[in-house]
């Protein structure tokens, strides 16, 4: 069994408690064990706005937590990858940046080589354990969907740091999707924002960016959206929020790609926490037997 | 050189100081931007701003620095980071705004006050916000102990000093 650290950063494990639970019900029957890294705190990405070098000292305290339990670690949110993914870059570039935090984590006994792999789910399932290996361990395909999905930004962008996937023509989620049965479509707004970094700005306009994919993909008509980021999977899942500002009749399943996987391994809605997303993911499950 | 608008004076000296200081190293790219509109052709908050990406690479060229301090623009990105990925030249709007958002902080500016309450749970507990109890469908609320979860497990008061005094700093 393939074991590597995991890295949930602050919204998976204060709230979007349905992806960990998908998470950790999924990956061990894909034979591969999550060690939890403790202690870690935010990957630094909201305190970016605040103090750069913060953020950057808290991404690379995180990292060196890792580092203790495994050389290769996996964060399921795109934000944390990229904030991870930016620090450890600049951790190798940057001597000044380097010798700064690696004094300010002596004070708490912690010591930083930098040699970890940083990969998003994404890329793991898709790069490291293979569609293959997945699709093999599907035992109720997902047939009768037809589904859009959205690989965010920070899994994409800027490519000179991450490499999740293409950052202009992303296809790694689907194929994932597709490795499960499902049928993806291509949209014109897929590469679009989910304006989440500005929910603890500017609430309302945040809202208003997200509803231009719901409603989007509601005349383009789909089965439903795939998500494989926490602050995404808010956005889009707060249909109700959505009503209200936008307006529009916001009505479109919302599911992680993790629920998603689940489902196709054969494990029932409730253990995936498929009770916990807001929109009507009925109207997705009672398409296929589960 | 004065903005007609504002009547706020360039100030050139402000410029230098805030592309050789910025701990965003890609903004030194900055004076290369050449006004093709890429950043702004994409940018996911357009419908939103007062002054647009290309606009702000352009008012920081121009030195006129404190008019943006100021401006909710800079509070209205979503850091997609089209414009990162897209700029010809490497200047990447995003990276002067979040530079710009770090100078405004250290200049005492008004914070939104949702990030200032990210913040200070960030200082309490190492996280943007405490364990939320959540709806399922039937409205019953649920937390992490009721649906089997590990109980979390927080940063040492090593860590809290550490950044406490690193944010004093800033503030």
């Amino acid at each position: 069994m393939k074991s590597l650290a995991v890295y949930w950063g602050c919204y998976i494990l204060t709230s979007q408690y349905q992806y960990e639970l998908s998470l950790r019900e999924t990956m061990p029957k894909l034979g591969v064990k999550l060690i939890d890294v403790e202690e870690a705190t935010c990957c630094g990405f909201l305190l970016e706005s605040i103090d750069k070098f913060a953020s950057t000292y808290l991404a690379i305290r995180n990292l060196s937590l890792a580092e203790k339990i495994s050389k290769d670690l996996l964060t399921p949110c795109n934000g944390c990858y990229l904030s991870l993914s930016e620090a450890l870059h600049r951790w190798r570039v940057e001597e000044s940046t380097r010798s700064k935090i690696a004094s300010l984590l002596r004070d708490e006994n912690l010591f930083f080589k930098g040699e970890l792999r940083v990969y998003h789910a994404v890329n793991f399932l898709h790069d490291s354990l293979g569609l293959r290996k997945i699709s093999e361990a599907v035992v109720n395909p997902l047939n009768n969907l037809k589904l859009a999905t959205h690989p965010g930004c920070h899994i994409l962008r800027p490519s000179e740091i991450v490499s999740a996937d293409d950052p202009e023509n992303p296809r790694k989620l689907d194929e994932l999707v597709e490795a499960l049965g499902a049928e993806t479509i291509n949209y014109p707004g897929k590469l679009d924002c989910c304006g989440g970094p500005l929910l603890s700005l500017q609430p309302e306009k945040s809202y208003l960016i997200s509803s231009r994919k719901i409603n989007e993909l509601e005349r383009i008509g789909v089965d439903g959206l795939v998500v494989s980021c926490p602050i995404c999977f808010k956005m889009f899942d707060s249909q109700d929020v959505i009503r209200r500002v936008a307006g529009g009749k916001a009505s479109l399943p919302v599911v992680y790609y993790t629920q998603l996987l689940g489902l196709a391994l054969g494990f029932k809605p409730d253990t995936l926490g498929l009770n916990l997303n807001q929109s009507p993911v009925e109207k997705l499950t009672s398409k296929i037997s589960c | 050189m004065k903005d007609l608008y504002t009547m706020k004076e360039s100030n050139l000296k402000m410029k230098d100081q805030l592309r050789e200081e910025s701990p965003f190293p890609w903004i030194q790219y900055v004076t290369s931007c050449y006004q093709c509109q890429k950043c702004t052709s994409g940018c996911t908050s357009m419908k939103h701003l007062e002054l647009k990406p290309h606009e702000v690479v352009k008012l920081v060229n121009m030195g006129l620095i404190d008019e943006l301090l100021e401006s909710e623009t800079i509070w209205t990105c979503t850091e997609c980071l089209k414009c990162w990925e897209r700029c010809p030249q490497g200047a990447a709007p995003v990276n002067l705004i979040l530079s710009l958002r770090n100078l405004a902080v250290k200049g005492k500016a008004k914070l939104p006050e949702n990030l200032l309450k990210t913040v200070s749970s960030l200082i309490e507990i190492g996280l943007i916000q405490r364990e939320q109890r959540v709806p399922l469908k039937n409205l019953e609320t649920v937390d992490r102990e009721k649906l089997n979860l590990p109980k979390l497990v927080y940063p040492s008061e090593e860590f809290k000093g550490i950044l406490l005094s690193m944010l004093e700093e800033v503030f």
